[in-house]
């Protein structure tokens, strides 16, 4: 049943371009609603719906089937094999994590689905030659040297410790991380995997404190960030500067804990005071919409669904087509220009550049690269 | 590694490990009178913990306050689970039992998530990272306040089996239930005395918890299989036992942690408990059935 409405619509489709759905199109949204990931989660749906609104004023009518994937990998596959086979959807934008956005990636080769991830961090996705995956954000190597570069330009720290949630995310991260600091020659001191969600991390930081590192580089999700960060100050761990690597320490929520957030640097995809087209202003209708600051997500999932919905809709939903469109095709929008190209061992992927934000006085400011800088960075940290 | 490392690993471990005790005390209780094992247990947890974060958000009454109101209402919930659900499986088969309280959790903690969402929620107190030093080692003030609880807990509950007419009549029934119903207690009575005062144990364990702790639907998963290897480790029905296990267990992790690694931690605690089931199959305190 749903071949022949597939095969009569392709059909009409060829027969009578122009005249064809080019302002109806069906695109598939996996992302984790519920579950552990659940809280970031619903900041990328907010981005995408608000992209959806956007497109819809553009006259792009796009409807959108949202599946969950509750942050496991076996789900999140199931969910792109019903939206490639019964919804029949023109391009799927997600998931949200990167072992689930790995697991999709496998299959959308085989689907002929175009794919676009929207945040998922894990640079293996990009670098299997997947010719129908499309990634948006800056890999996981962005995320460590474009926070080592910003305290670069600082000082000259001399040595790092490694604190990091055992995920996809955590790992990938840290192993970059490592590489590049070897580069600029710091040495590691630390490196502490913990169990994502562990209640005490007291005694990993107290062993920390004894080594005394300049720099402490963690990779947390969500609350992980403000556990750390709590006991870090109870234990009295005091390295010349705390990173974080995007995730955890982007949120609203770690914002909030002024009392142990405060100085903390952070890696970002996007932050709403840089200059490029689009971004204060989608930023302000998100406060207005949601009530809340947007994190980068919300502005990577709005830019990916925008990108997914306009470039499937220019090409009547077709498929092939759809991909042709966005590797060929460049974009100008909140998250600033957008090419998907092959360099070094990537294909299909956005060269995205990252920002350095640090919390000054309760407030993310972006501090790096300088042209993007509101604010100029506080180093060594200091505990008030 | 320095010794004040090591020093700072053992402290901290006990303190974390008191609140363990906790939560493996309410599991072992309702396990020795009913030969139930509760696997909501966890997600009673939870319910304690929502019910802090409530008062704390709401009412302004400070979570290490506020177990004077967690105390008492968590144990008529229990008591009320108990009689409407658990009684009805007493003495029926184990997987039907398991089956149960699973399925109680599940209600629990979705029925959270419906109430509250999956959002995360964080309880600021103005002490929630502080601490004091004694020698040169920190300590959490909220941790340490917690432990001191946990301890005043523990001794109320150890005079209130040894010493109280209920509390004999409650190990009488631990001990044979159909005796004891022969001797005229009023074991039904005992059951719910029982599951109330589990419950009420862990919902405490989660007020304690929540100043240091986020507060999420699904927390008391993580929790349950915790208290379990707790219960098992102390031997099952053993609230001395039980004690000692939480202690273990919060050790073993911390030390763990600076001397192997953190993602090793969990490696090492199974590992213990493996082997102390080896060697004293029916836990540390535990008596062998015969």
């Amino acid at each position: 049943m749903f071949k022949q409405i597939a095969v009569v619509a392709t059909v009409l489709a060829l027969t009578i371009p122009g005249v064809s759905q080019a302002s109806r199109v069906k695109l598939g949204f996996i992302n984790t609603i519920t579950g552990a990931e659940a809280p970031i989660g619903e900041n990328l749906t907010n981005g995408a719906m608000m992209a959806v609104e956007d497109l819809k004023k553009k006259g792009i009518e796009v409807e959108l089937v949202k599946e969950d994937d509750t942050g496991k990998p076996e789900k999140a596959l199931s969910a792109f094999e019903k939206l490639a086979t019964r919804d029949n959807v023109a391009g799927v934008v997600g998931p949200y994590t990167s072992a689930c956005a790995n697991a999709v990636a496998s299959q959308a080769d085989k689907y002929k689905v175009p794919q676009l991830i929207p945040a998922a961090a894990k640079e293996e996705i990009t670098q299997k030659g997947f010719k129908y995956v499309f990634r948006l954000n800056a890999p996981a190597d962005v995320y460590s040297s474009v926070i080592m570069d910003a305290i670069m330009t600082q000082g000259k720290p001399q040595t790092i410790a490694y604190v990091y949630a055992n995920t996809d995310f955590g790992i990938s991260t840290v192993k970059t991380a490592q590489s590049y600091a070897a580069k600029l020659g710091i040495r590691e001191v630390a490196n502490e995997k913990y169990q994502k969600g562990a209640p005490d991390f007291r005694s990993t930081l107290s062993k920390i404190k004894s080594l005394n590192p300049d720099l402490i580089f963690m990779v947390s999700y969500e609350v992980d960030a403000i556990t750390l960060m709590r006991q870090s100050k109870e234990i009295g761990v005091s390295p010349k500067a705390f990173l974080g690597a995007g995730a955890g320490f982007t949120t609203a929520q770690f914002l909030a804990q002024k009392e142990i957030s405060d100085h903390v640097f952070s890696s970002t995809q996007w932050t709403d005071d840089v200059n490029w087209p689009g971004a204060a202003d989608f930023g302000k209708r998100y406060k207005a919409k949601f009530g809340k600051e947007p994190t980068y997500h919300a502005a990577c999932a709005y830019e990916a669904l925008r990108i997914m919905g306009e470039t499937a809709a220019a090409n009547a939903g077709d498929r092939d087509k759809t991909r042709a469109g966005l590797k060929n095709g460049s974009w100008k929008g909140i998250m600033g220009d957008v090419k998907f190209v092959e360099y070094e061992k990537f294909t299909n992927q956005n060269r995205h550049e990252m920002l350095v934000q640090q919390i000054q006085a309760g407030k993310y400011e972006t501090v790096f690269p300088p042209k993007y800088a509101t604010k100029k960075a506080i180093y060594p940290f200091v505990r008030k | 590694m320095t010794s004040s490392v090591l020093m700072q690993a053992i402290i901290s471990g006990i303190l974390v490990g008191g609140v363990y005790a906790l939560i493996g005390v309410g599991l072992t209780i309702i396990f020795g009178v009913m030969r139930v094992i509760n696997f909501a247990h966890g997600d009673l947890m939870m319910v304690g913990m929502y019910l802090t974060y409530f008062l704390f958000t709401q009412l302004g009454i400070d979570p290490f306050v506020s177990v004077i109101i967690t105390i008492p209402t968590m144990f008529i919930f229990g008591g009320i689970i108990q009689k409407l659900f658990i009684n009805r499986i007493i003495g029926s088969l184990p997987q039907n039992q398991i089956l149960l309280t699973i399925g109680l959790g599940l209600i629990m903690s979705n029925s959270a998530m419906l109430a509250f969402t999956s959002d995360y929620k964080i309880l600021t107190t103005s002490y929630s990272s502080s601490s004091f030093n004694i020698m040169g080692i920190s300590i959490s003030q909220p941790l340490a306040l917690s432990f001191l609880i946990t301890a005043v807990i523990t001794l109320l509950l150890y005079w209130f089996f040894m010493k109280t007419d209920t509390g004999q009549a409650i190990r009488a029934t631990a001990q044979d239930r159909e005796a004891a119903q022969l001797m005229g207690i009023n074991v039904k009575r005992m059951s719910i005395i029982a599951f109330g005062l589990g419950a009420s144990l862990a919902g405490t364990a989660g007020a304690l918890i929540s100043p240091t702790y986020y507060i999420f639907p699904q927390v008391g998963s993580a929790f349950t299989l915790k208290a379990f290897v707790i219960t098992v480790l102390g031997g099952m029905g053993s609230i001395v036992g039980a004690t000692l296990g939480g202690i273990i267990i919060g050790v073993v992790e911390s030390v763990g942690a600076v001397t192997i690694s953190s993602d090793w931690k969990d490696v090492l605690v199974f590992s213990i408990f493996l082997l102390v089931l080896l060697i004293k199959p029916a836990g540390l305190m535990g008596k062998s059935s015969t």
